[in-house]
Order: structure tokens, then C-alpha cells, then sequence
């Protein structure tokens, strides 16, 4: 079956641990029941004593019951301390798994997936795959294992009188039966309702701008109390339902106390047991009522997280990006890694040789095959010199980016860089030649100098500090209260916008890449940010080869060629001069 | 009484009156049941015969008693709960929306509000679980109490002795659990965070090749999770430990206790058995106390966090609710502002916009451009000076009234997770199909919403975030146009859109100036040439004055910034 199929899979990453696992849940929940049963024994040793008088038997025995209760709940702490850390090793080791293999997927992927849709989607799952390690299944496990725990001793005290009352607790367990299907019904339209509050409440909130500008924003207000009064009227059901099924187990329970306590007195009259017998039972009985009603309950919870389960296994399915998209032939370039990065210096010194540092030719892109986006692309870029790419939008500039970037394979064509063909070197190849600055200039959580430090993770602190300088970003990074070791916030939303660019410049500006990929890296800034942006830009010059995706004019003043993606998805190259 | 959340309570107390009256019913119940059997078990081992049918009647109608009552005082507490907290939330909700708009920008953006949602939520947990638990725990606590004091005095004495103990140290391991917790939910949120960096920056992550660096931090986190894990579980267990069988001991000294007052004839063999059968019940309320109390104390902590918002003061508005005709749209005489005291952003600014004119605002960031648009709509009032609309003193402006009059275009356009139709829409809710799709056509967004497979009925995901910002910005340029008001605010968008879609939006945004008196702010000079007025504005002053001719042959800062701009 693909459920117990699922399960030993959820299982299975824990490995060996497993075993440690299980019986963790074992010993931990048998611990506990026996720590009740010792509790009753205790109880009812007290209440025979009473009754016969044998002081010193009484004694003993009761410190008997005190001893094993003790080393009962010693047996539960060893095992629940297993238990637990087990669980979060397994969450931990299934974590590791998942992100790892989440930054690996072809970029393709990322794209037609909403980021922040799969992410939120895949950590919700993961929350709930770390709740079957966690409690789901042992809360399902549980409630069977202690019902077998007191239904022995209780069974010894008296069978009559036990199976009497297992009779009546299946009673119950069908009332409450009765009520799972409406009480789900009434809850599911009661948290659908309590959603579109929460949504009223969220709209208002953040778009308090436009709710007070807009006499919408009142309308939300009445809606939101519409929703509150509508929710309290639906509510009524859910009250009734409750009170049906609290009033059931109430006085069930009472009835059934009370009849039980009836049957046992005449049962004690006529000597078929104890007193004392009776009260274990009956102490017992509260806990075993408790548990049985438990039964089943958690089973369909776990079998939800089982699908959640399902969709991690499939999320880990998915093919991560080869080490390159044209097969084997990367494997010549590749050789082992130490020898690749040999490769990658000494190709970095094409400087002033005649190897150009981009060919692209004849490059052919589509998304959909009947709307070619590149259609027999080319394009030549001289080592050192500064290329703007410009055309309309939707012309496939971006795209240009990302095939540069290895992020996709070409239809058909070829791109050399540094007079390697991509056919020949693998991604991570490719991408180490290349410094890359986006257009959205995204920082991580951190501080700056942990942001700049991803160009080059081994970077020294002064290689870091020359970067910025180059980037015209030191100054500003100097008068912030805690210099490079700035939090720049979720996103880098502590810092504007021109300030992110010029740290985003700095990135790549450390990486000693020998081309340097800018897209649209000014079009988002205002003019104080793009002139030091410029003016970064014109520094390096010369320098490297850059090549940037530009349509502001000051920017695209700072090439020495414009080439120009036309609508045709052909190239339009010439000098600047020619072309403004 | 001052406390809002309060006050809802005190007004639908009668309910939680009557819940509390049952839960004492139910709990006599209990302790009638157990009293009789008690005297059945003594009438028994004295040899005399039990009146079973009596008996037997007596438990029927205690049963029935505990059936109904348990009934009633569930429908007391959820009514109870319920409305508390519908009232609860329609105040709040009221009260957002009246609330000075600067309340929204000190704290910070509006994901950091939206916490607020989970603040009431945690209200509702409070008044639909803690509370209730509380009081039946509290009352039925105090009935066996009294059962047991009528039993024997001193068995009472010595229950209530060995208590406070056990209640002390429950009291403590259960806020150290509290904050263990804590603990870990942060490590954990940790862990989702990263993952969340690193899917949001994936194009520079993988551009840099840094998935092996990640995916190291990623480790880190995780282990530190489950180390932290390990901590935790230790202490927790040691302190479930130590609970579990300090809180069993008042217990076994009861119970021996007992013992030995049967053996001195103090109590009947059947005072025995019913004083332990009550103990189970009894420790069960009590211990739960503690625990109890430290969650509603933190639902209370949120309680506050909402009551500090409604304590917040109201948005100023007066009774007038037309403009004098003739007058100028807006004046500002000498106004000044400043956000935080000693930080003027304004000061003593005048100008004067007729109608029908186009005036617009140029000059850094932190100029100040931002700061008018926000006196203008009324979002913070001059700290000195005159704001005039319509020649009337906005501060006599009925606030709303004032705002008809104004559509405002701005950078953070909000686009609600629900259809463009409604989106739009939002300006005007009574306007018909034919009226949206015309303001659409204006703003020139038209053509790209019929492009759209479901058109009109396209949801934009939440935040707008399947629209690019141009295409937000026209949606907003549209809203402007169904509002249809005679004064237009514009802040110019900074944001990153190409060439041709620039144009769209500057056509629309011509479009729409037609005929209304427009305020824009512009990030670019290139965008206002054509403004009848243009002031420059510098460090909380207009520095210049004047259209582009005057400016640029004046050779001041506005020639300068052009010059730059041009570079």
C-alpha cells in the first residue's frame, strides 16, 4: 500500500537511528501508563490495609508501589530524551537533504515556479513531516500502548468489572464518532469565514494608503464586521455541537462512575473482590477512558502528514542542473577540481591577447518553439572592452543574461567565452568567468561584508574594503553606525536602492571575473545613485570586459559599442557613435 | 475602565457568570455521587443491606443533574467566548481605521502590523480555552475542597499543606518549558529563513556559484537546531521528571494520612475510599492551574500589544465637506513639519497651486517631496503654517470629504489579492463595467488586461506580485481615473520599467492631468518640462521657482541637476 510504503520511506531517513526511535516512543509511552498503574496499586494497598489492618505488610508493599513509580518515570525521561533528539535529528538530516538539493535545481525551475509559492509550500510540508518524527506518531502509537498497559492490571483486579467498562467506552467512542464528520464540517466553514476576515483585516492594513484615500477603505471596515457577526452566527452550530458532545462525555462519565461504583459495592458484598481492588480500578479507569477515547483520533492526522510526506519525496525527485547541459564534453574541461580553477586563472590572463572575451553565434532561444526569441544571435566582444546590449522590451535581452550565465542551454549556436565553448566547460566553469550584477540587486540576510563576501567566499577583509572602494560604496558604508558589519535587513530593505547596486557591484568587482554582466543595473536608481553607479562603471572601464544590459542613456554613453537586440531576435551592432 | 478588552468582557459577563455557576453544579455532582457511594460502602461492611432502588433513583437524578449542567455551561462559555470576541474585533477593526495614519509609518511596514492579526487571534484563545479552563479548574478545585474539609478538617489541612509545593515548582517548570520553546521555534524559523534567502536571491546564488557556501550555512543551522534540541529535551524531561513525582507525593501522604485517621476511627473505611477517588479529581484541577494561568498570562501580553493600539489617538477631522468656489486648490502658507521633534523635513513652506494647473516637486531624496504628499492627503498634519484646500483651513476639513477631493497616485501601489476588475474597481465601488474598462483604456492598461487569458477576471496573486510595476502603476493610474476627483497627487515611479512602458505610463498620466489640478513628483527632470510651475525643493526649503525656461536660464541647482541628469 503507497501509504506504509510512505511511511517506512519517513522512516527510512533516520537510518539505523530508527530503532533507537521506536523505542524511544515505546519506553516512553509504557513509562508513563506504568507510573498510573503504580499510582492505583499504591491506592489500592492503602485502602486493603484499611479494611484488614496488616500495617507492616502494608508498608512494604507501599514503598514497592513509591520505587517502581519512580523508576517508571526514570525509564520515561531516558526514553523520551531518546525519543526527542532522534526526532530532530531526523528533521535536521531531512532539511539538510531538502535545501540542498532545493539550490540545485535548473533554473528553469525557479522560473516557472513562484519562488515564494514552492518555498512557503515546501517548508509548510517540511513543518509537518517534522511533526510525524516529532509527536504525530507517537501520539497515534501512544494512546494503543497504554490502553494495553492498564487494561492488564485491571484485568487482574477484576474482569468482570473491566470488560463492563471497556463495553461502555466503545459506546462512547461511537457517540463522539457520530460527531467527528458535522464538527469537521462546521469548523472547515468556520476557519473559511475566519480566512476572508483575516483577508479583510490584511488588505486594510496594508494598503492603509489607499483605504484612506479610496472610500473603499470604510466598505472594508463594514465588510470585516459583516464577516465578524456572520462568523458568530455560524458559530452557533459549532456551540451546540460542542456542548452536545462535552455534556455525553461528562455525563457518561458520571453515569458511568457511578453505576460502576454500584456494581463493584455489590460485587465486594458478595466477595468476588476487594475494596481496594475496586478503587485501583476505578483511579486507573480516568486514565484508561482518557486514552481509549484517543484511539483512531490521531490516525487520520498522521495520514495527512503522510501526504505532505509525498510531496517532499516527490520535490526531491525533480532532476537537479547537470554539471553542464551539453553531456560529456564538459568532462574535458572539468578534469578534477583542483585542475579546473588552474584552468580558470590561466584563462583569466586573456587580457591583451587576441582571444575575445564573448562570442556568441548564431544563437537560437525559444520558450515556445512558434515564438523564437533569439533567432540566429551573434554577437563578438573584444577582451577589455565595454558592450552595451540594448533593444525594446521582450526582445530577449534578459534571456541573452542567462544563457551567458549557463542558466539555460541554447536551442542551437555557440557561445565562447574566453575562447572556451560552453559545450566544453561545465556550469560552474562557465559561471566562474563571469561576475554577474542583476537588475533586482538582491542581498542576503547579513551583514554587508558577508554580502560582498560572495563574490569570493575566501576573500581577505582588505580585498573586501577594495572592492567597495571600487564600487564607490565604501564612503557610505563607513558612516553607517556599524560599518561593514551592517544587518542589511530582510532583502537588504535596510539600505536604498542605489546603495544596494554599488554593494551588488562590489560583489562582482571581488570576484576577479574576467567579464563583468550587468543588467539594467541603473534603471532602478535615482540620479544621485546612478551617477556613482556610472561612475563605478567608468573606473572599471578598461579594466574588464563589461558588458551591460542598459536603455538609460548616461549608461549606455559609457560603451564603446552598443549592439542592439532587435525585435527580430537578430543582432544590431555598431559603434556608439553610429547608433545615438 | 479604560481597557477595551475588558470592557467587552464586563458586558457579556452575565454569561460567564452563569458559567461559572454550573461548573459548580457539575462539580457537586461529582461530589454527591461520590459522598453516596461512600455511605454505601459503609452501610455495607456494617452488615446492614443497601435501599437499592433508591439508591439507584438518587444516581439517575445526579446524572441527569451533571448532563444538563455540563450541557449549559458549555453553551454559556462558547457564547461567552464568541461574542467577547466579535465584539472585540469589530472595535479593533473600527479603530484601524481611525487611527492617525503616523501610527502605521513609526511601526514600520505593514507585513510588521499584520502581526497584529495573530495578536487577536490569540484573544480568541484566551477567552475560548484558557479562561474557560481556568474557572472550572479554580471551581471545581474549591468544591472538593470543601467536600473534604467535611469529611475531616485536618485531612483538608494537610492537602492544602503539601500543595503550595507542588504548585510553586509546577509554576516554574512550566514558564522554563515557555521559554525553552521559544527558543526552538526561533531556531527553527532560522533554518526556513535561509532557505527562504536563498530561493528569493537563487539568479545571484547561482550566478556566484555559492550553492556549496549556502548550503554549509544551511548545515549550520540545522545542527544547531537539533544540538539546541538535544538541550532542550533534557531539561524539559528532567523537568517533567521532578513534576511528575513531587506532584504525586501530597498524594501518597493524603492517602497514609488517611490511613491512619481510619485507624484511629477518625474516618469510616467508605470516607476513605471516597476522600481518594475525590484526591484524583482534585490534583487533576489543581496541578492544571499553573499551567493554565502561564498561557493566559501570554495571550494577555498580545491582549496589550492590541490594547496599545486602541489607546492610540484618532485622526483629527472637522464638519466642513465643500470647498469655497474660486478659490485656489491648495495653499501652503509657512507650513512647517517635522516627523521626530528637532528634525525639521519642512520648514515655513509657501506656495500656492491654482486650479487646474500643474506644479511639480523636484529635488533629492530627503528633500522633502515625499513629506507634502503626505500633508496634502491628510496623512500628518503642519506642525506650523497654514494648509488650505479649496480655502478652507484643512484642519476644519472633514477628513473623508477632504480626501474625495484628492486622488493620489503613488510609488507603493497596493494591489489586493483578489480580480483587476475589483482591483480597480477599489476607486469606486458603484461604477459599472463600461466605466472600469474606460478608466483601463485611459491608463492605457486595457489592451495588456485583454491579453490576459481570464481578463478582466485575472487574480493578481497576493501583492500584486504577478503584475510587473508597470503594470501596477497603470492599475493605479486607472484607480485615479475612476475616482475622478479634481485634485491629482502623482509621485512618479522610480522603479524599473522599460522604455516602451515608460512612455505608456507617461501618456496615461498626461491623460489623466487633463482638466484637474496635478501635484507630481518627479525623479526625473525630463518627465515635468512641460509643468506650468516647478519648485525645487532642498533641505526642507523651495530653493527654486519657476518653469524650465526660467530655471535653466536662472543657472541654479535645477540647471545643475538637469545638466546631471542629461551626463
Amino acid at each position: 500500500m503507497k501509504l506504509t510504503k510512505l511511511f517506512f520511506r519517513v522512516m527510512k531517513i533516520m537510518g539505523s537511528r530508527c530503532v533507537i526511535y521506536l523505542l524511544g516512543i515505546f519506553f516512553m509511552s509504557t513509562g508513563w501508563a506504568m507510573f498510573t498503574v503504580m499510582s492505583s496499586l499504591l491506592v489500592k494497598n492503602v485502602v486493603d490495609a484499611a479494611q484488614t489492618g496488616d500495617t507492616h505488610r502494608m508498608r512494604n508493599v507501599i514503598i514497592g508501589n513509591i520505587l517502581g513509580g519512580v523508576l517508571s518515570m526514570v525509564i520515561y525521561r531516558a526514553a523520551a530524551i531518546a525519543y526527542n533528539v532522534e526526532a530532530k535529528r531526523a528533521y535536521g538530516k531531512l532539511c539538510k537533504i531538502l535545501y540542498a538539493h532545493e539550490v540545485r535545481l535548473p533554473y528553469a525551475y525557479y522560473e516557472e515556479h513562484h519562488s515564494g509559492d514552492f518555498m512557503s509550500k515546501l517548508s509548510y510540508d517540511m513543518e509537518k513531516v517534522g511533526s510525524i518524527y516529532g509527536s504525530r506518531l507517537r501520539r497515534t502509537v501512544a494512546p494503543i500502548l497504554q490502553v494495553l498497559v492498564y487494561l492488564v492490571p485491571m484485568l487482574m483486579l477484576s474482569w468482570q468489572i473491566t470488560l463492563c467498562l471497556v463495553g461502555v467506552n466503545l459506546m462512547m467512542l461511537l457517540i463522539n464518532g457520530v460527531f467527528i464528520k458535522p464538527m469537521k464540517r462546521v469548523s472547515a466553514e468556520l476557519a473559511a469565514t475566519n480566512g476572508k476576515m483575516t483577508e479583510k483585516l490584511s488588505n486594510l492594513l496594508q494598503g492603509m494608503e489607499q483605504a484612506r484615500m479610496y472610500a473603499a477603505g470604510k466598505d472594508t471596515v463594514v465588510e470585516f464586521v459583516e464577516q465578524n457577526k456572520l462568523y458568530a452566527k455560524k458559530s452557533n452550530r459549532k456551540i451546540l455541537f460542542t456542548a452536545c458532545l462535552e455534556s455525553a462525555n461528562n455525563g457518561f462519565d458520571l453515569l458511568c462512575a457511578l453505576a460502576f461504583l454500584m456494581v463493584g459495592i455489590s460485587f465486594v458484598a458478595q466477595g468476588h473482590t476487594t475494596l481496594g481492588a475496586l478503587t485501583a480500578i476505578y483511579s486507573l479507569y480516568g486514565n484508561f477512558s482518557n486514552q481509549f477515547l484517543q484511539l483512531g483520533r490521531y490516525l487520520p492526522e498522521l495520514v495527512g502528514c503522510l501526504a505532505n510526506a509525498d510531496n517532499i519525496f516527490k520535490f526531491l525527485e525533480e532532476t537537479e542542473e547537470p554539471e553542464s547541459w551539453y553531456g560529456d564534453g564538459a568532462s574535458e574541461m572539468q578534469g578534477d577540481r583542483a585542475d579546473t580553477a588552474q584552468t580558470a586563472t590561466a584563462r583569466t590572463d586573456t587580457f591583451g591577447k587576441d582571444i575575445p572575451a564573448v562570442e556568441m553565434s548564431d544563437i537560437v532561444y525559444f520558450y515556445r518553439q512558434d515564438k523564437p526569441l533569439l533567432n540566429g544571435f551573434s554577437m563578438h566582444v573584444d577582451t577589455g572592452e565595454s558592450v552595451a546590449i540594448t533593444g525594446p522590451s521582450g526582445c530577449g535581452k534578459t534571456t541573452l543574461s542567462k544563457l551567458l550565465l549557463g542558466l539555460y542551454p541554447v536551442k542551437s549556436g555557440e557561445i565562447r567565452l574566453c575562447g572556451d565553448s560552453y559545450e566544453k566547460m561545465s556550469n560552474a566553469e562557465i559561471r566562474r568567468r563571469i561576475a554577474y550584477v542583476p537588475q533586482e540587486p538582491y542581498l542576503f540576510q547579513g551583514s554587508i561584508r558577508e554580502n560582498i563576501r560572495v563574490g569570493r567566499i575566501d576573500a581577505t577583509e582588505e580585498e573586501i574594503v577594495q572592492a567597495a572602494k571600487l564600487a564607490y560604496a565604501h564612503e557610505f558604508i563607513e558612516k553607517l553606525e556599524n560599518g561593514y558589519d551592517t544587518e542589511v535587513g530582510e532583502r537588504g530593505g535596510r539600505l536604498s536602492g542605489g546603495q544596494r547596486q554599488r554593494i551588488a557591484i562590489a560583489r562582482a568587482i571581488l570576484k576577479e571575473a574576467p567579464v563583468i554582466l550587468l543588467d539594467e543595473a541603473t534603471s532602478a536608481l535615482d540620479n544621485e545613485s546612478e551617477r556613482l553607479v556610472n561612475a563605478a562603471l567608468k573606473d572599471l572601464h578598461g579594466q574588464r570586459t563589461l558588458l551591460m544590459i542598459a536603455h538609460r542613456p548616461s549608461t549606455v554613453a559609457l560603451a564603446d559599442r552598443i549592439c542592439a537586440v532587435a525585435s527580430s531576435g537578430r543582432e544590431d551592432c555598431g559603434n556608439l557613435a553610429d547608433m545615438v | 475602565m479604560k481597557n477595551v478588552f475588558l470592557k467587552c468582557v464586563w458586558r457579556y459577563s452575565p454569561l460567564f457568570l452563569l458559567e461559572l455557576v454550573l461548573a459548580w453544579v457539575l462539580a457537586r455532582a461529582v461530589v454527591e455521587g461520590n459522598s453516596l457511594i461512600g455511605a454505601a460502602v459503609d452501610s455495607l461492611l456494617a452488615g446492614e443491606g443497601v435501599e437499592y432502588t433508591s439508591f439507584l433513583a438518587y444516581l439517575l437524578i445526579l446524572t441527569g443533574i451533571g448532563f444538563l449542567a455540563s450541557f449549559f455551561k458549555s453553551l454559556a462559555a462558547s457564547h461567552f467566548s464568541i461574542r467577547v470576541q466579535t465584539r472585540y474585533k469589530t472595535l479593533v477593526a473600527q479603530k484601524l481605521y481611525r487611527l492617525e495614519y503616523r501610527y502605521f509609518d513609526e511601526n514600520g511596514s505593514a507585513t510588521v502590523i499584520n502581526k497584529m492579526n495573530a495578536d487577536i487571534a490569540e484573544a480568541d484563545s484566551l477567552l475560548s480555552e484558557s479562561l474557560p479552563f481556568i474557572c472550572t479548574d479554580a471551581v471545581a478545585a474549591v468544591t472538593y475542597a470543601f467536600y473534604v474539609a467535611s469529611i475531616n478538617r485536618s485531612l483538608l489541612l494537610v492537602m492544602l499543606l503539601c500543595y503550595p509545593i507542588v504548585l510553586w515548582i509546577t509554576n516554574r517548570v512550566v514558564k522554563k518549558l515557555k521559554s525553552l520553546k521559544k527558543v526552538h521555534r526561533q531556531k527553527s524559523d532560522n533554518i526556513t529563513e535561509i532557505a527562504q534567502d536563498c530561493m528569493s536571491g537563487i539568479l545571484v546564488l547561482r550566478a556566484f556559484g555559492a550553492e556549496e557556501h549556502f548550503g554549509k550555512k544551511l548545515a549550520r543551522a540545522a545542527d544547531d537546531l537539533v544540538e539546541n534540541e538535544e538541550k532542550r529535551t533534557r531539561t524539559s524531561n528532567n523537568a517533567i521528571l521532578i513534576r511528575r513525582i513531587l506532584g504525586w507525593m501530597p498524594n501518597i501522604i493524603c492517602a497514609i494520612y488517611a490511613y491512619v485517621l481510619v485507624t484511629r476511627g477518625d474516618v469510616s473505611i467508605g470516607g476513605l475510599m471516597t476522600f481518594i477517588l475525590i484526591l484524583g479529581r482534585f490534583v487533576d484541577s489543581f496541578v492544571g492551574l499553573p499551567f493554565d494561568v502561564v498561557d493566559a498570562r501570554e495571550h494577555w501580553v498580545c491582549i496589550r500589544r492590541v490594547e496599545d493600539i486602541l489607546q492610540q489617538r484618532d485622526e483629527e477631522s472637522g464638519t466642513e465637506i465643500c470647498g469655497l468656489k474660486d478659490a485656489d486648490a491648495l495653499v501652503f502658507d509657512k507650513v512647517s513639519f517635522a516627523y521626530t521633534k528637532d528634525v525639521p523635513v519642512l520648514r515655513e513652506i509657501s506656495f500656492r497651486i491654482p486650479n487646474g494647473s500643474t506644479v511639480a516637486f523636484v529635488g533629492d531624496s530627503g528633500g522633502g517631496k515625499s513629506t507634502i504628499f503626505h500633508l496634502l492627503c491628510g496623512f500628518y498634519r503642519p506642525c506650523g503654517g497654514d494648509y488650505l484646500l479649496y480655502g478652507k483651513n484643512f484642519r476644519d476639513w472633514n477628513v473623508e470629504a477632504a480626501r474625495e477631493q484628492i486622488a493620489l497616485v503613488s510609488q507603493n501601489v497596493f494591489l489586493f489579492p483578489d480580480t483587476i476588475r475589483a482591483n480597480v474597481a477599489y476607486a469606486n465601488r458603484a461604477a459599472d463595467d463600461e466605466a472600469i474598462r474606460e478608466a483601463c483604456r485611459n491608463a492605457g492598461i486595457h489592451d495588456f488586461i485583454m491579453s490576459l487569458p481570464e481578463q478582466y477576471d485575472t487574480e493578481v496573486g497576493e501583492r500584486g506580485v504577478l503584475l510587473s510595476g508597470g503594470e501596477r502603476q497603470r492599475i493605479s493610474i486607472a484607480r485615479a481615473f475612476l475616482k475622478n476627483a479634481p485634485i491629482l497627487l502623482m509621485d512618479e515611479p522610480t522603479s524599473a520599467v522599460d522604455v516602451e512602458t515608460e512612455s505608456l505610463i507617461q501618456a496615461a498620466m498626461e491623460r489623466l492631468s487633463e482638466g484637474r489640478t496635478c501635484v507630481i513628483i518627479a525623479h526625473r527632470l525630463s518627465t515635468v518640462r512641460h509643468a506650468d510651475r516647478i519648485l525645487v525643493l532642498k533641505d526642507g526649503v523651495i530653493a527654486e521657482s519657476g518653469t524650465h525656461e526660467s530655471l535653466m536660464a536662472g543657472n541654479g541647482i535645477y540647471t545643475a541637476m538637469y545638466g546631471e541628469e542629461e551626463a
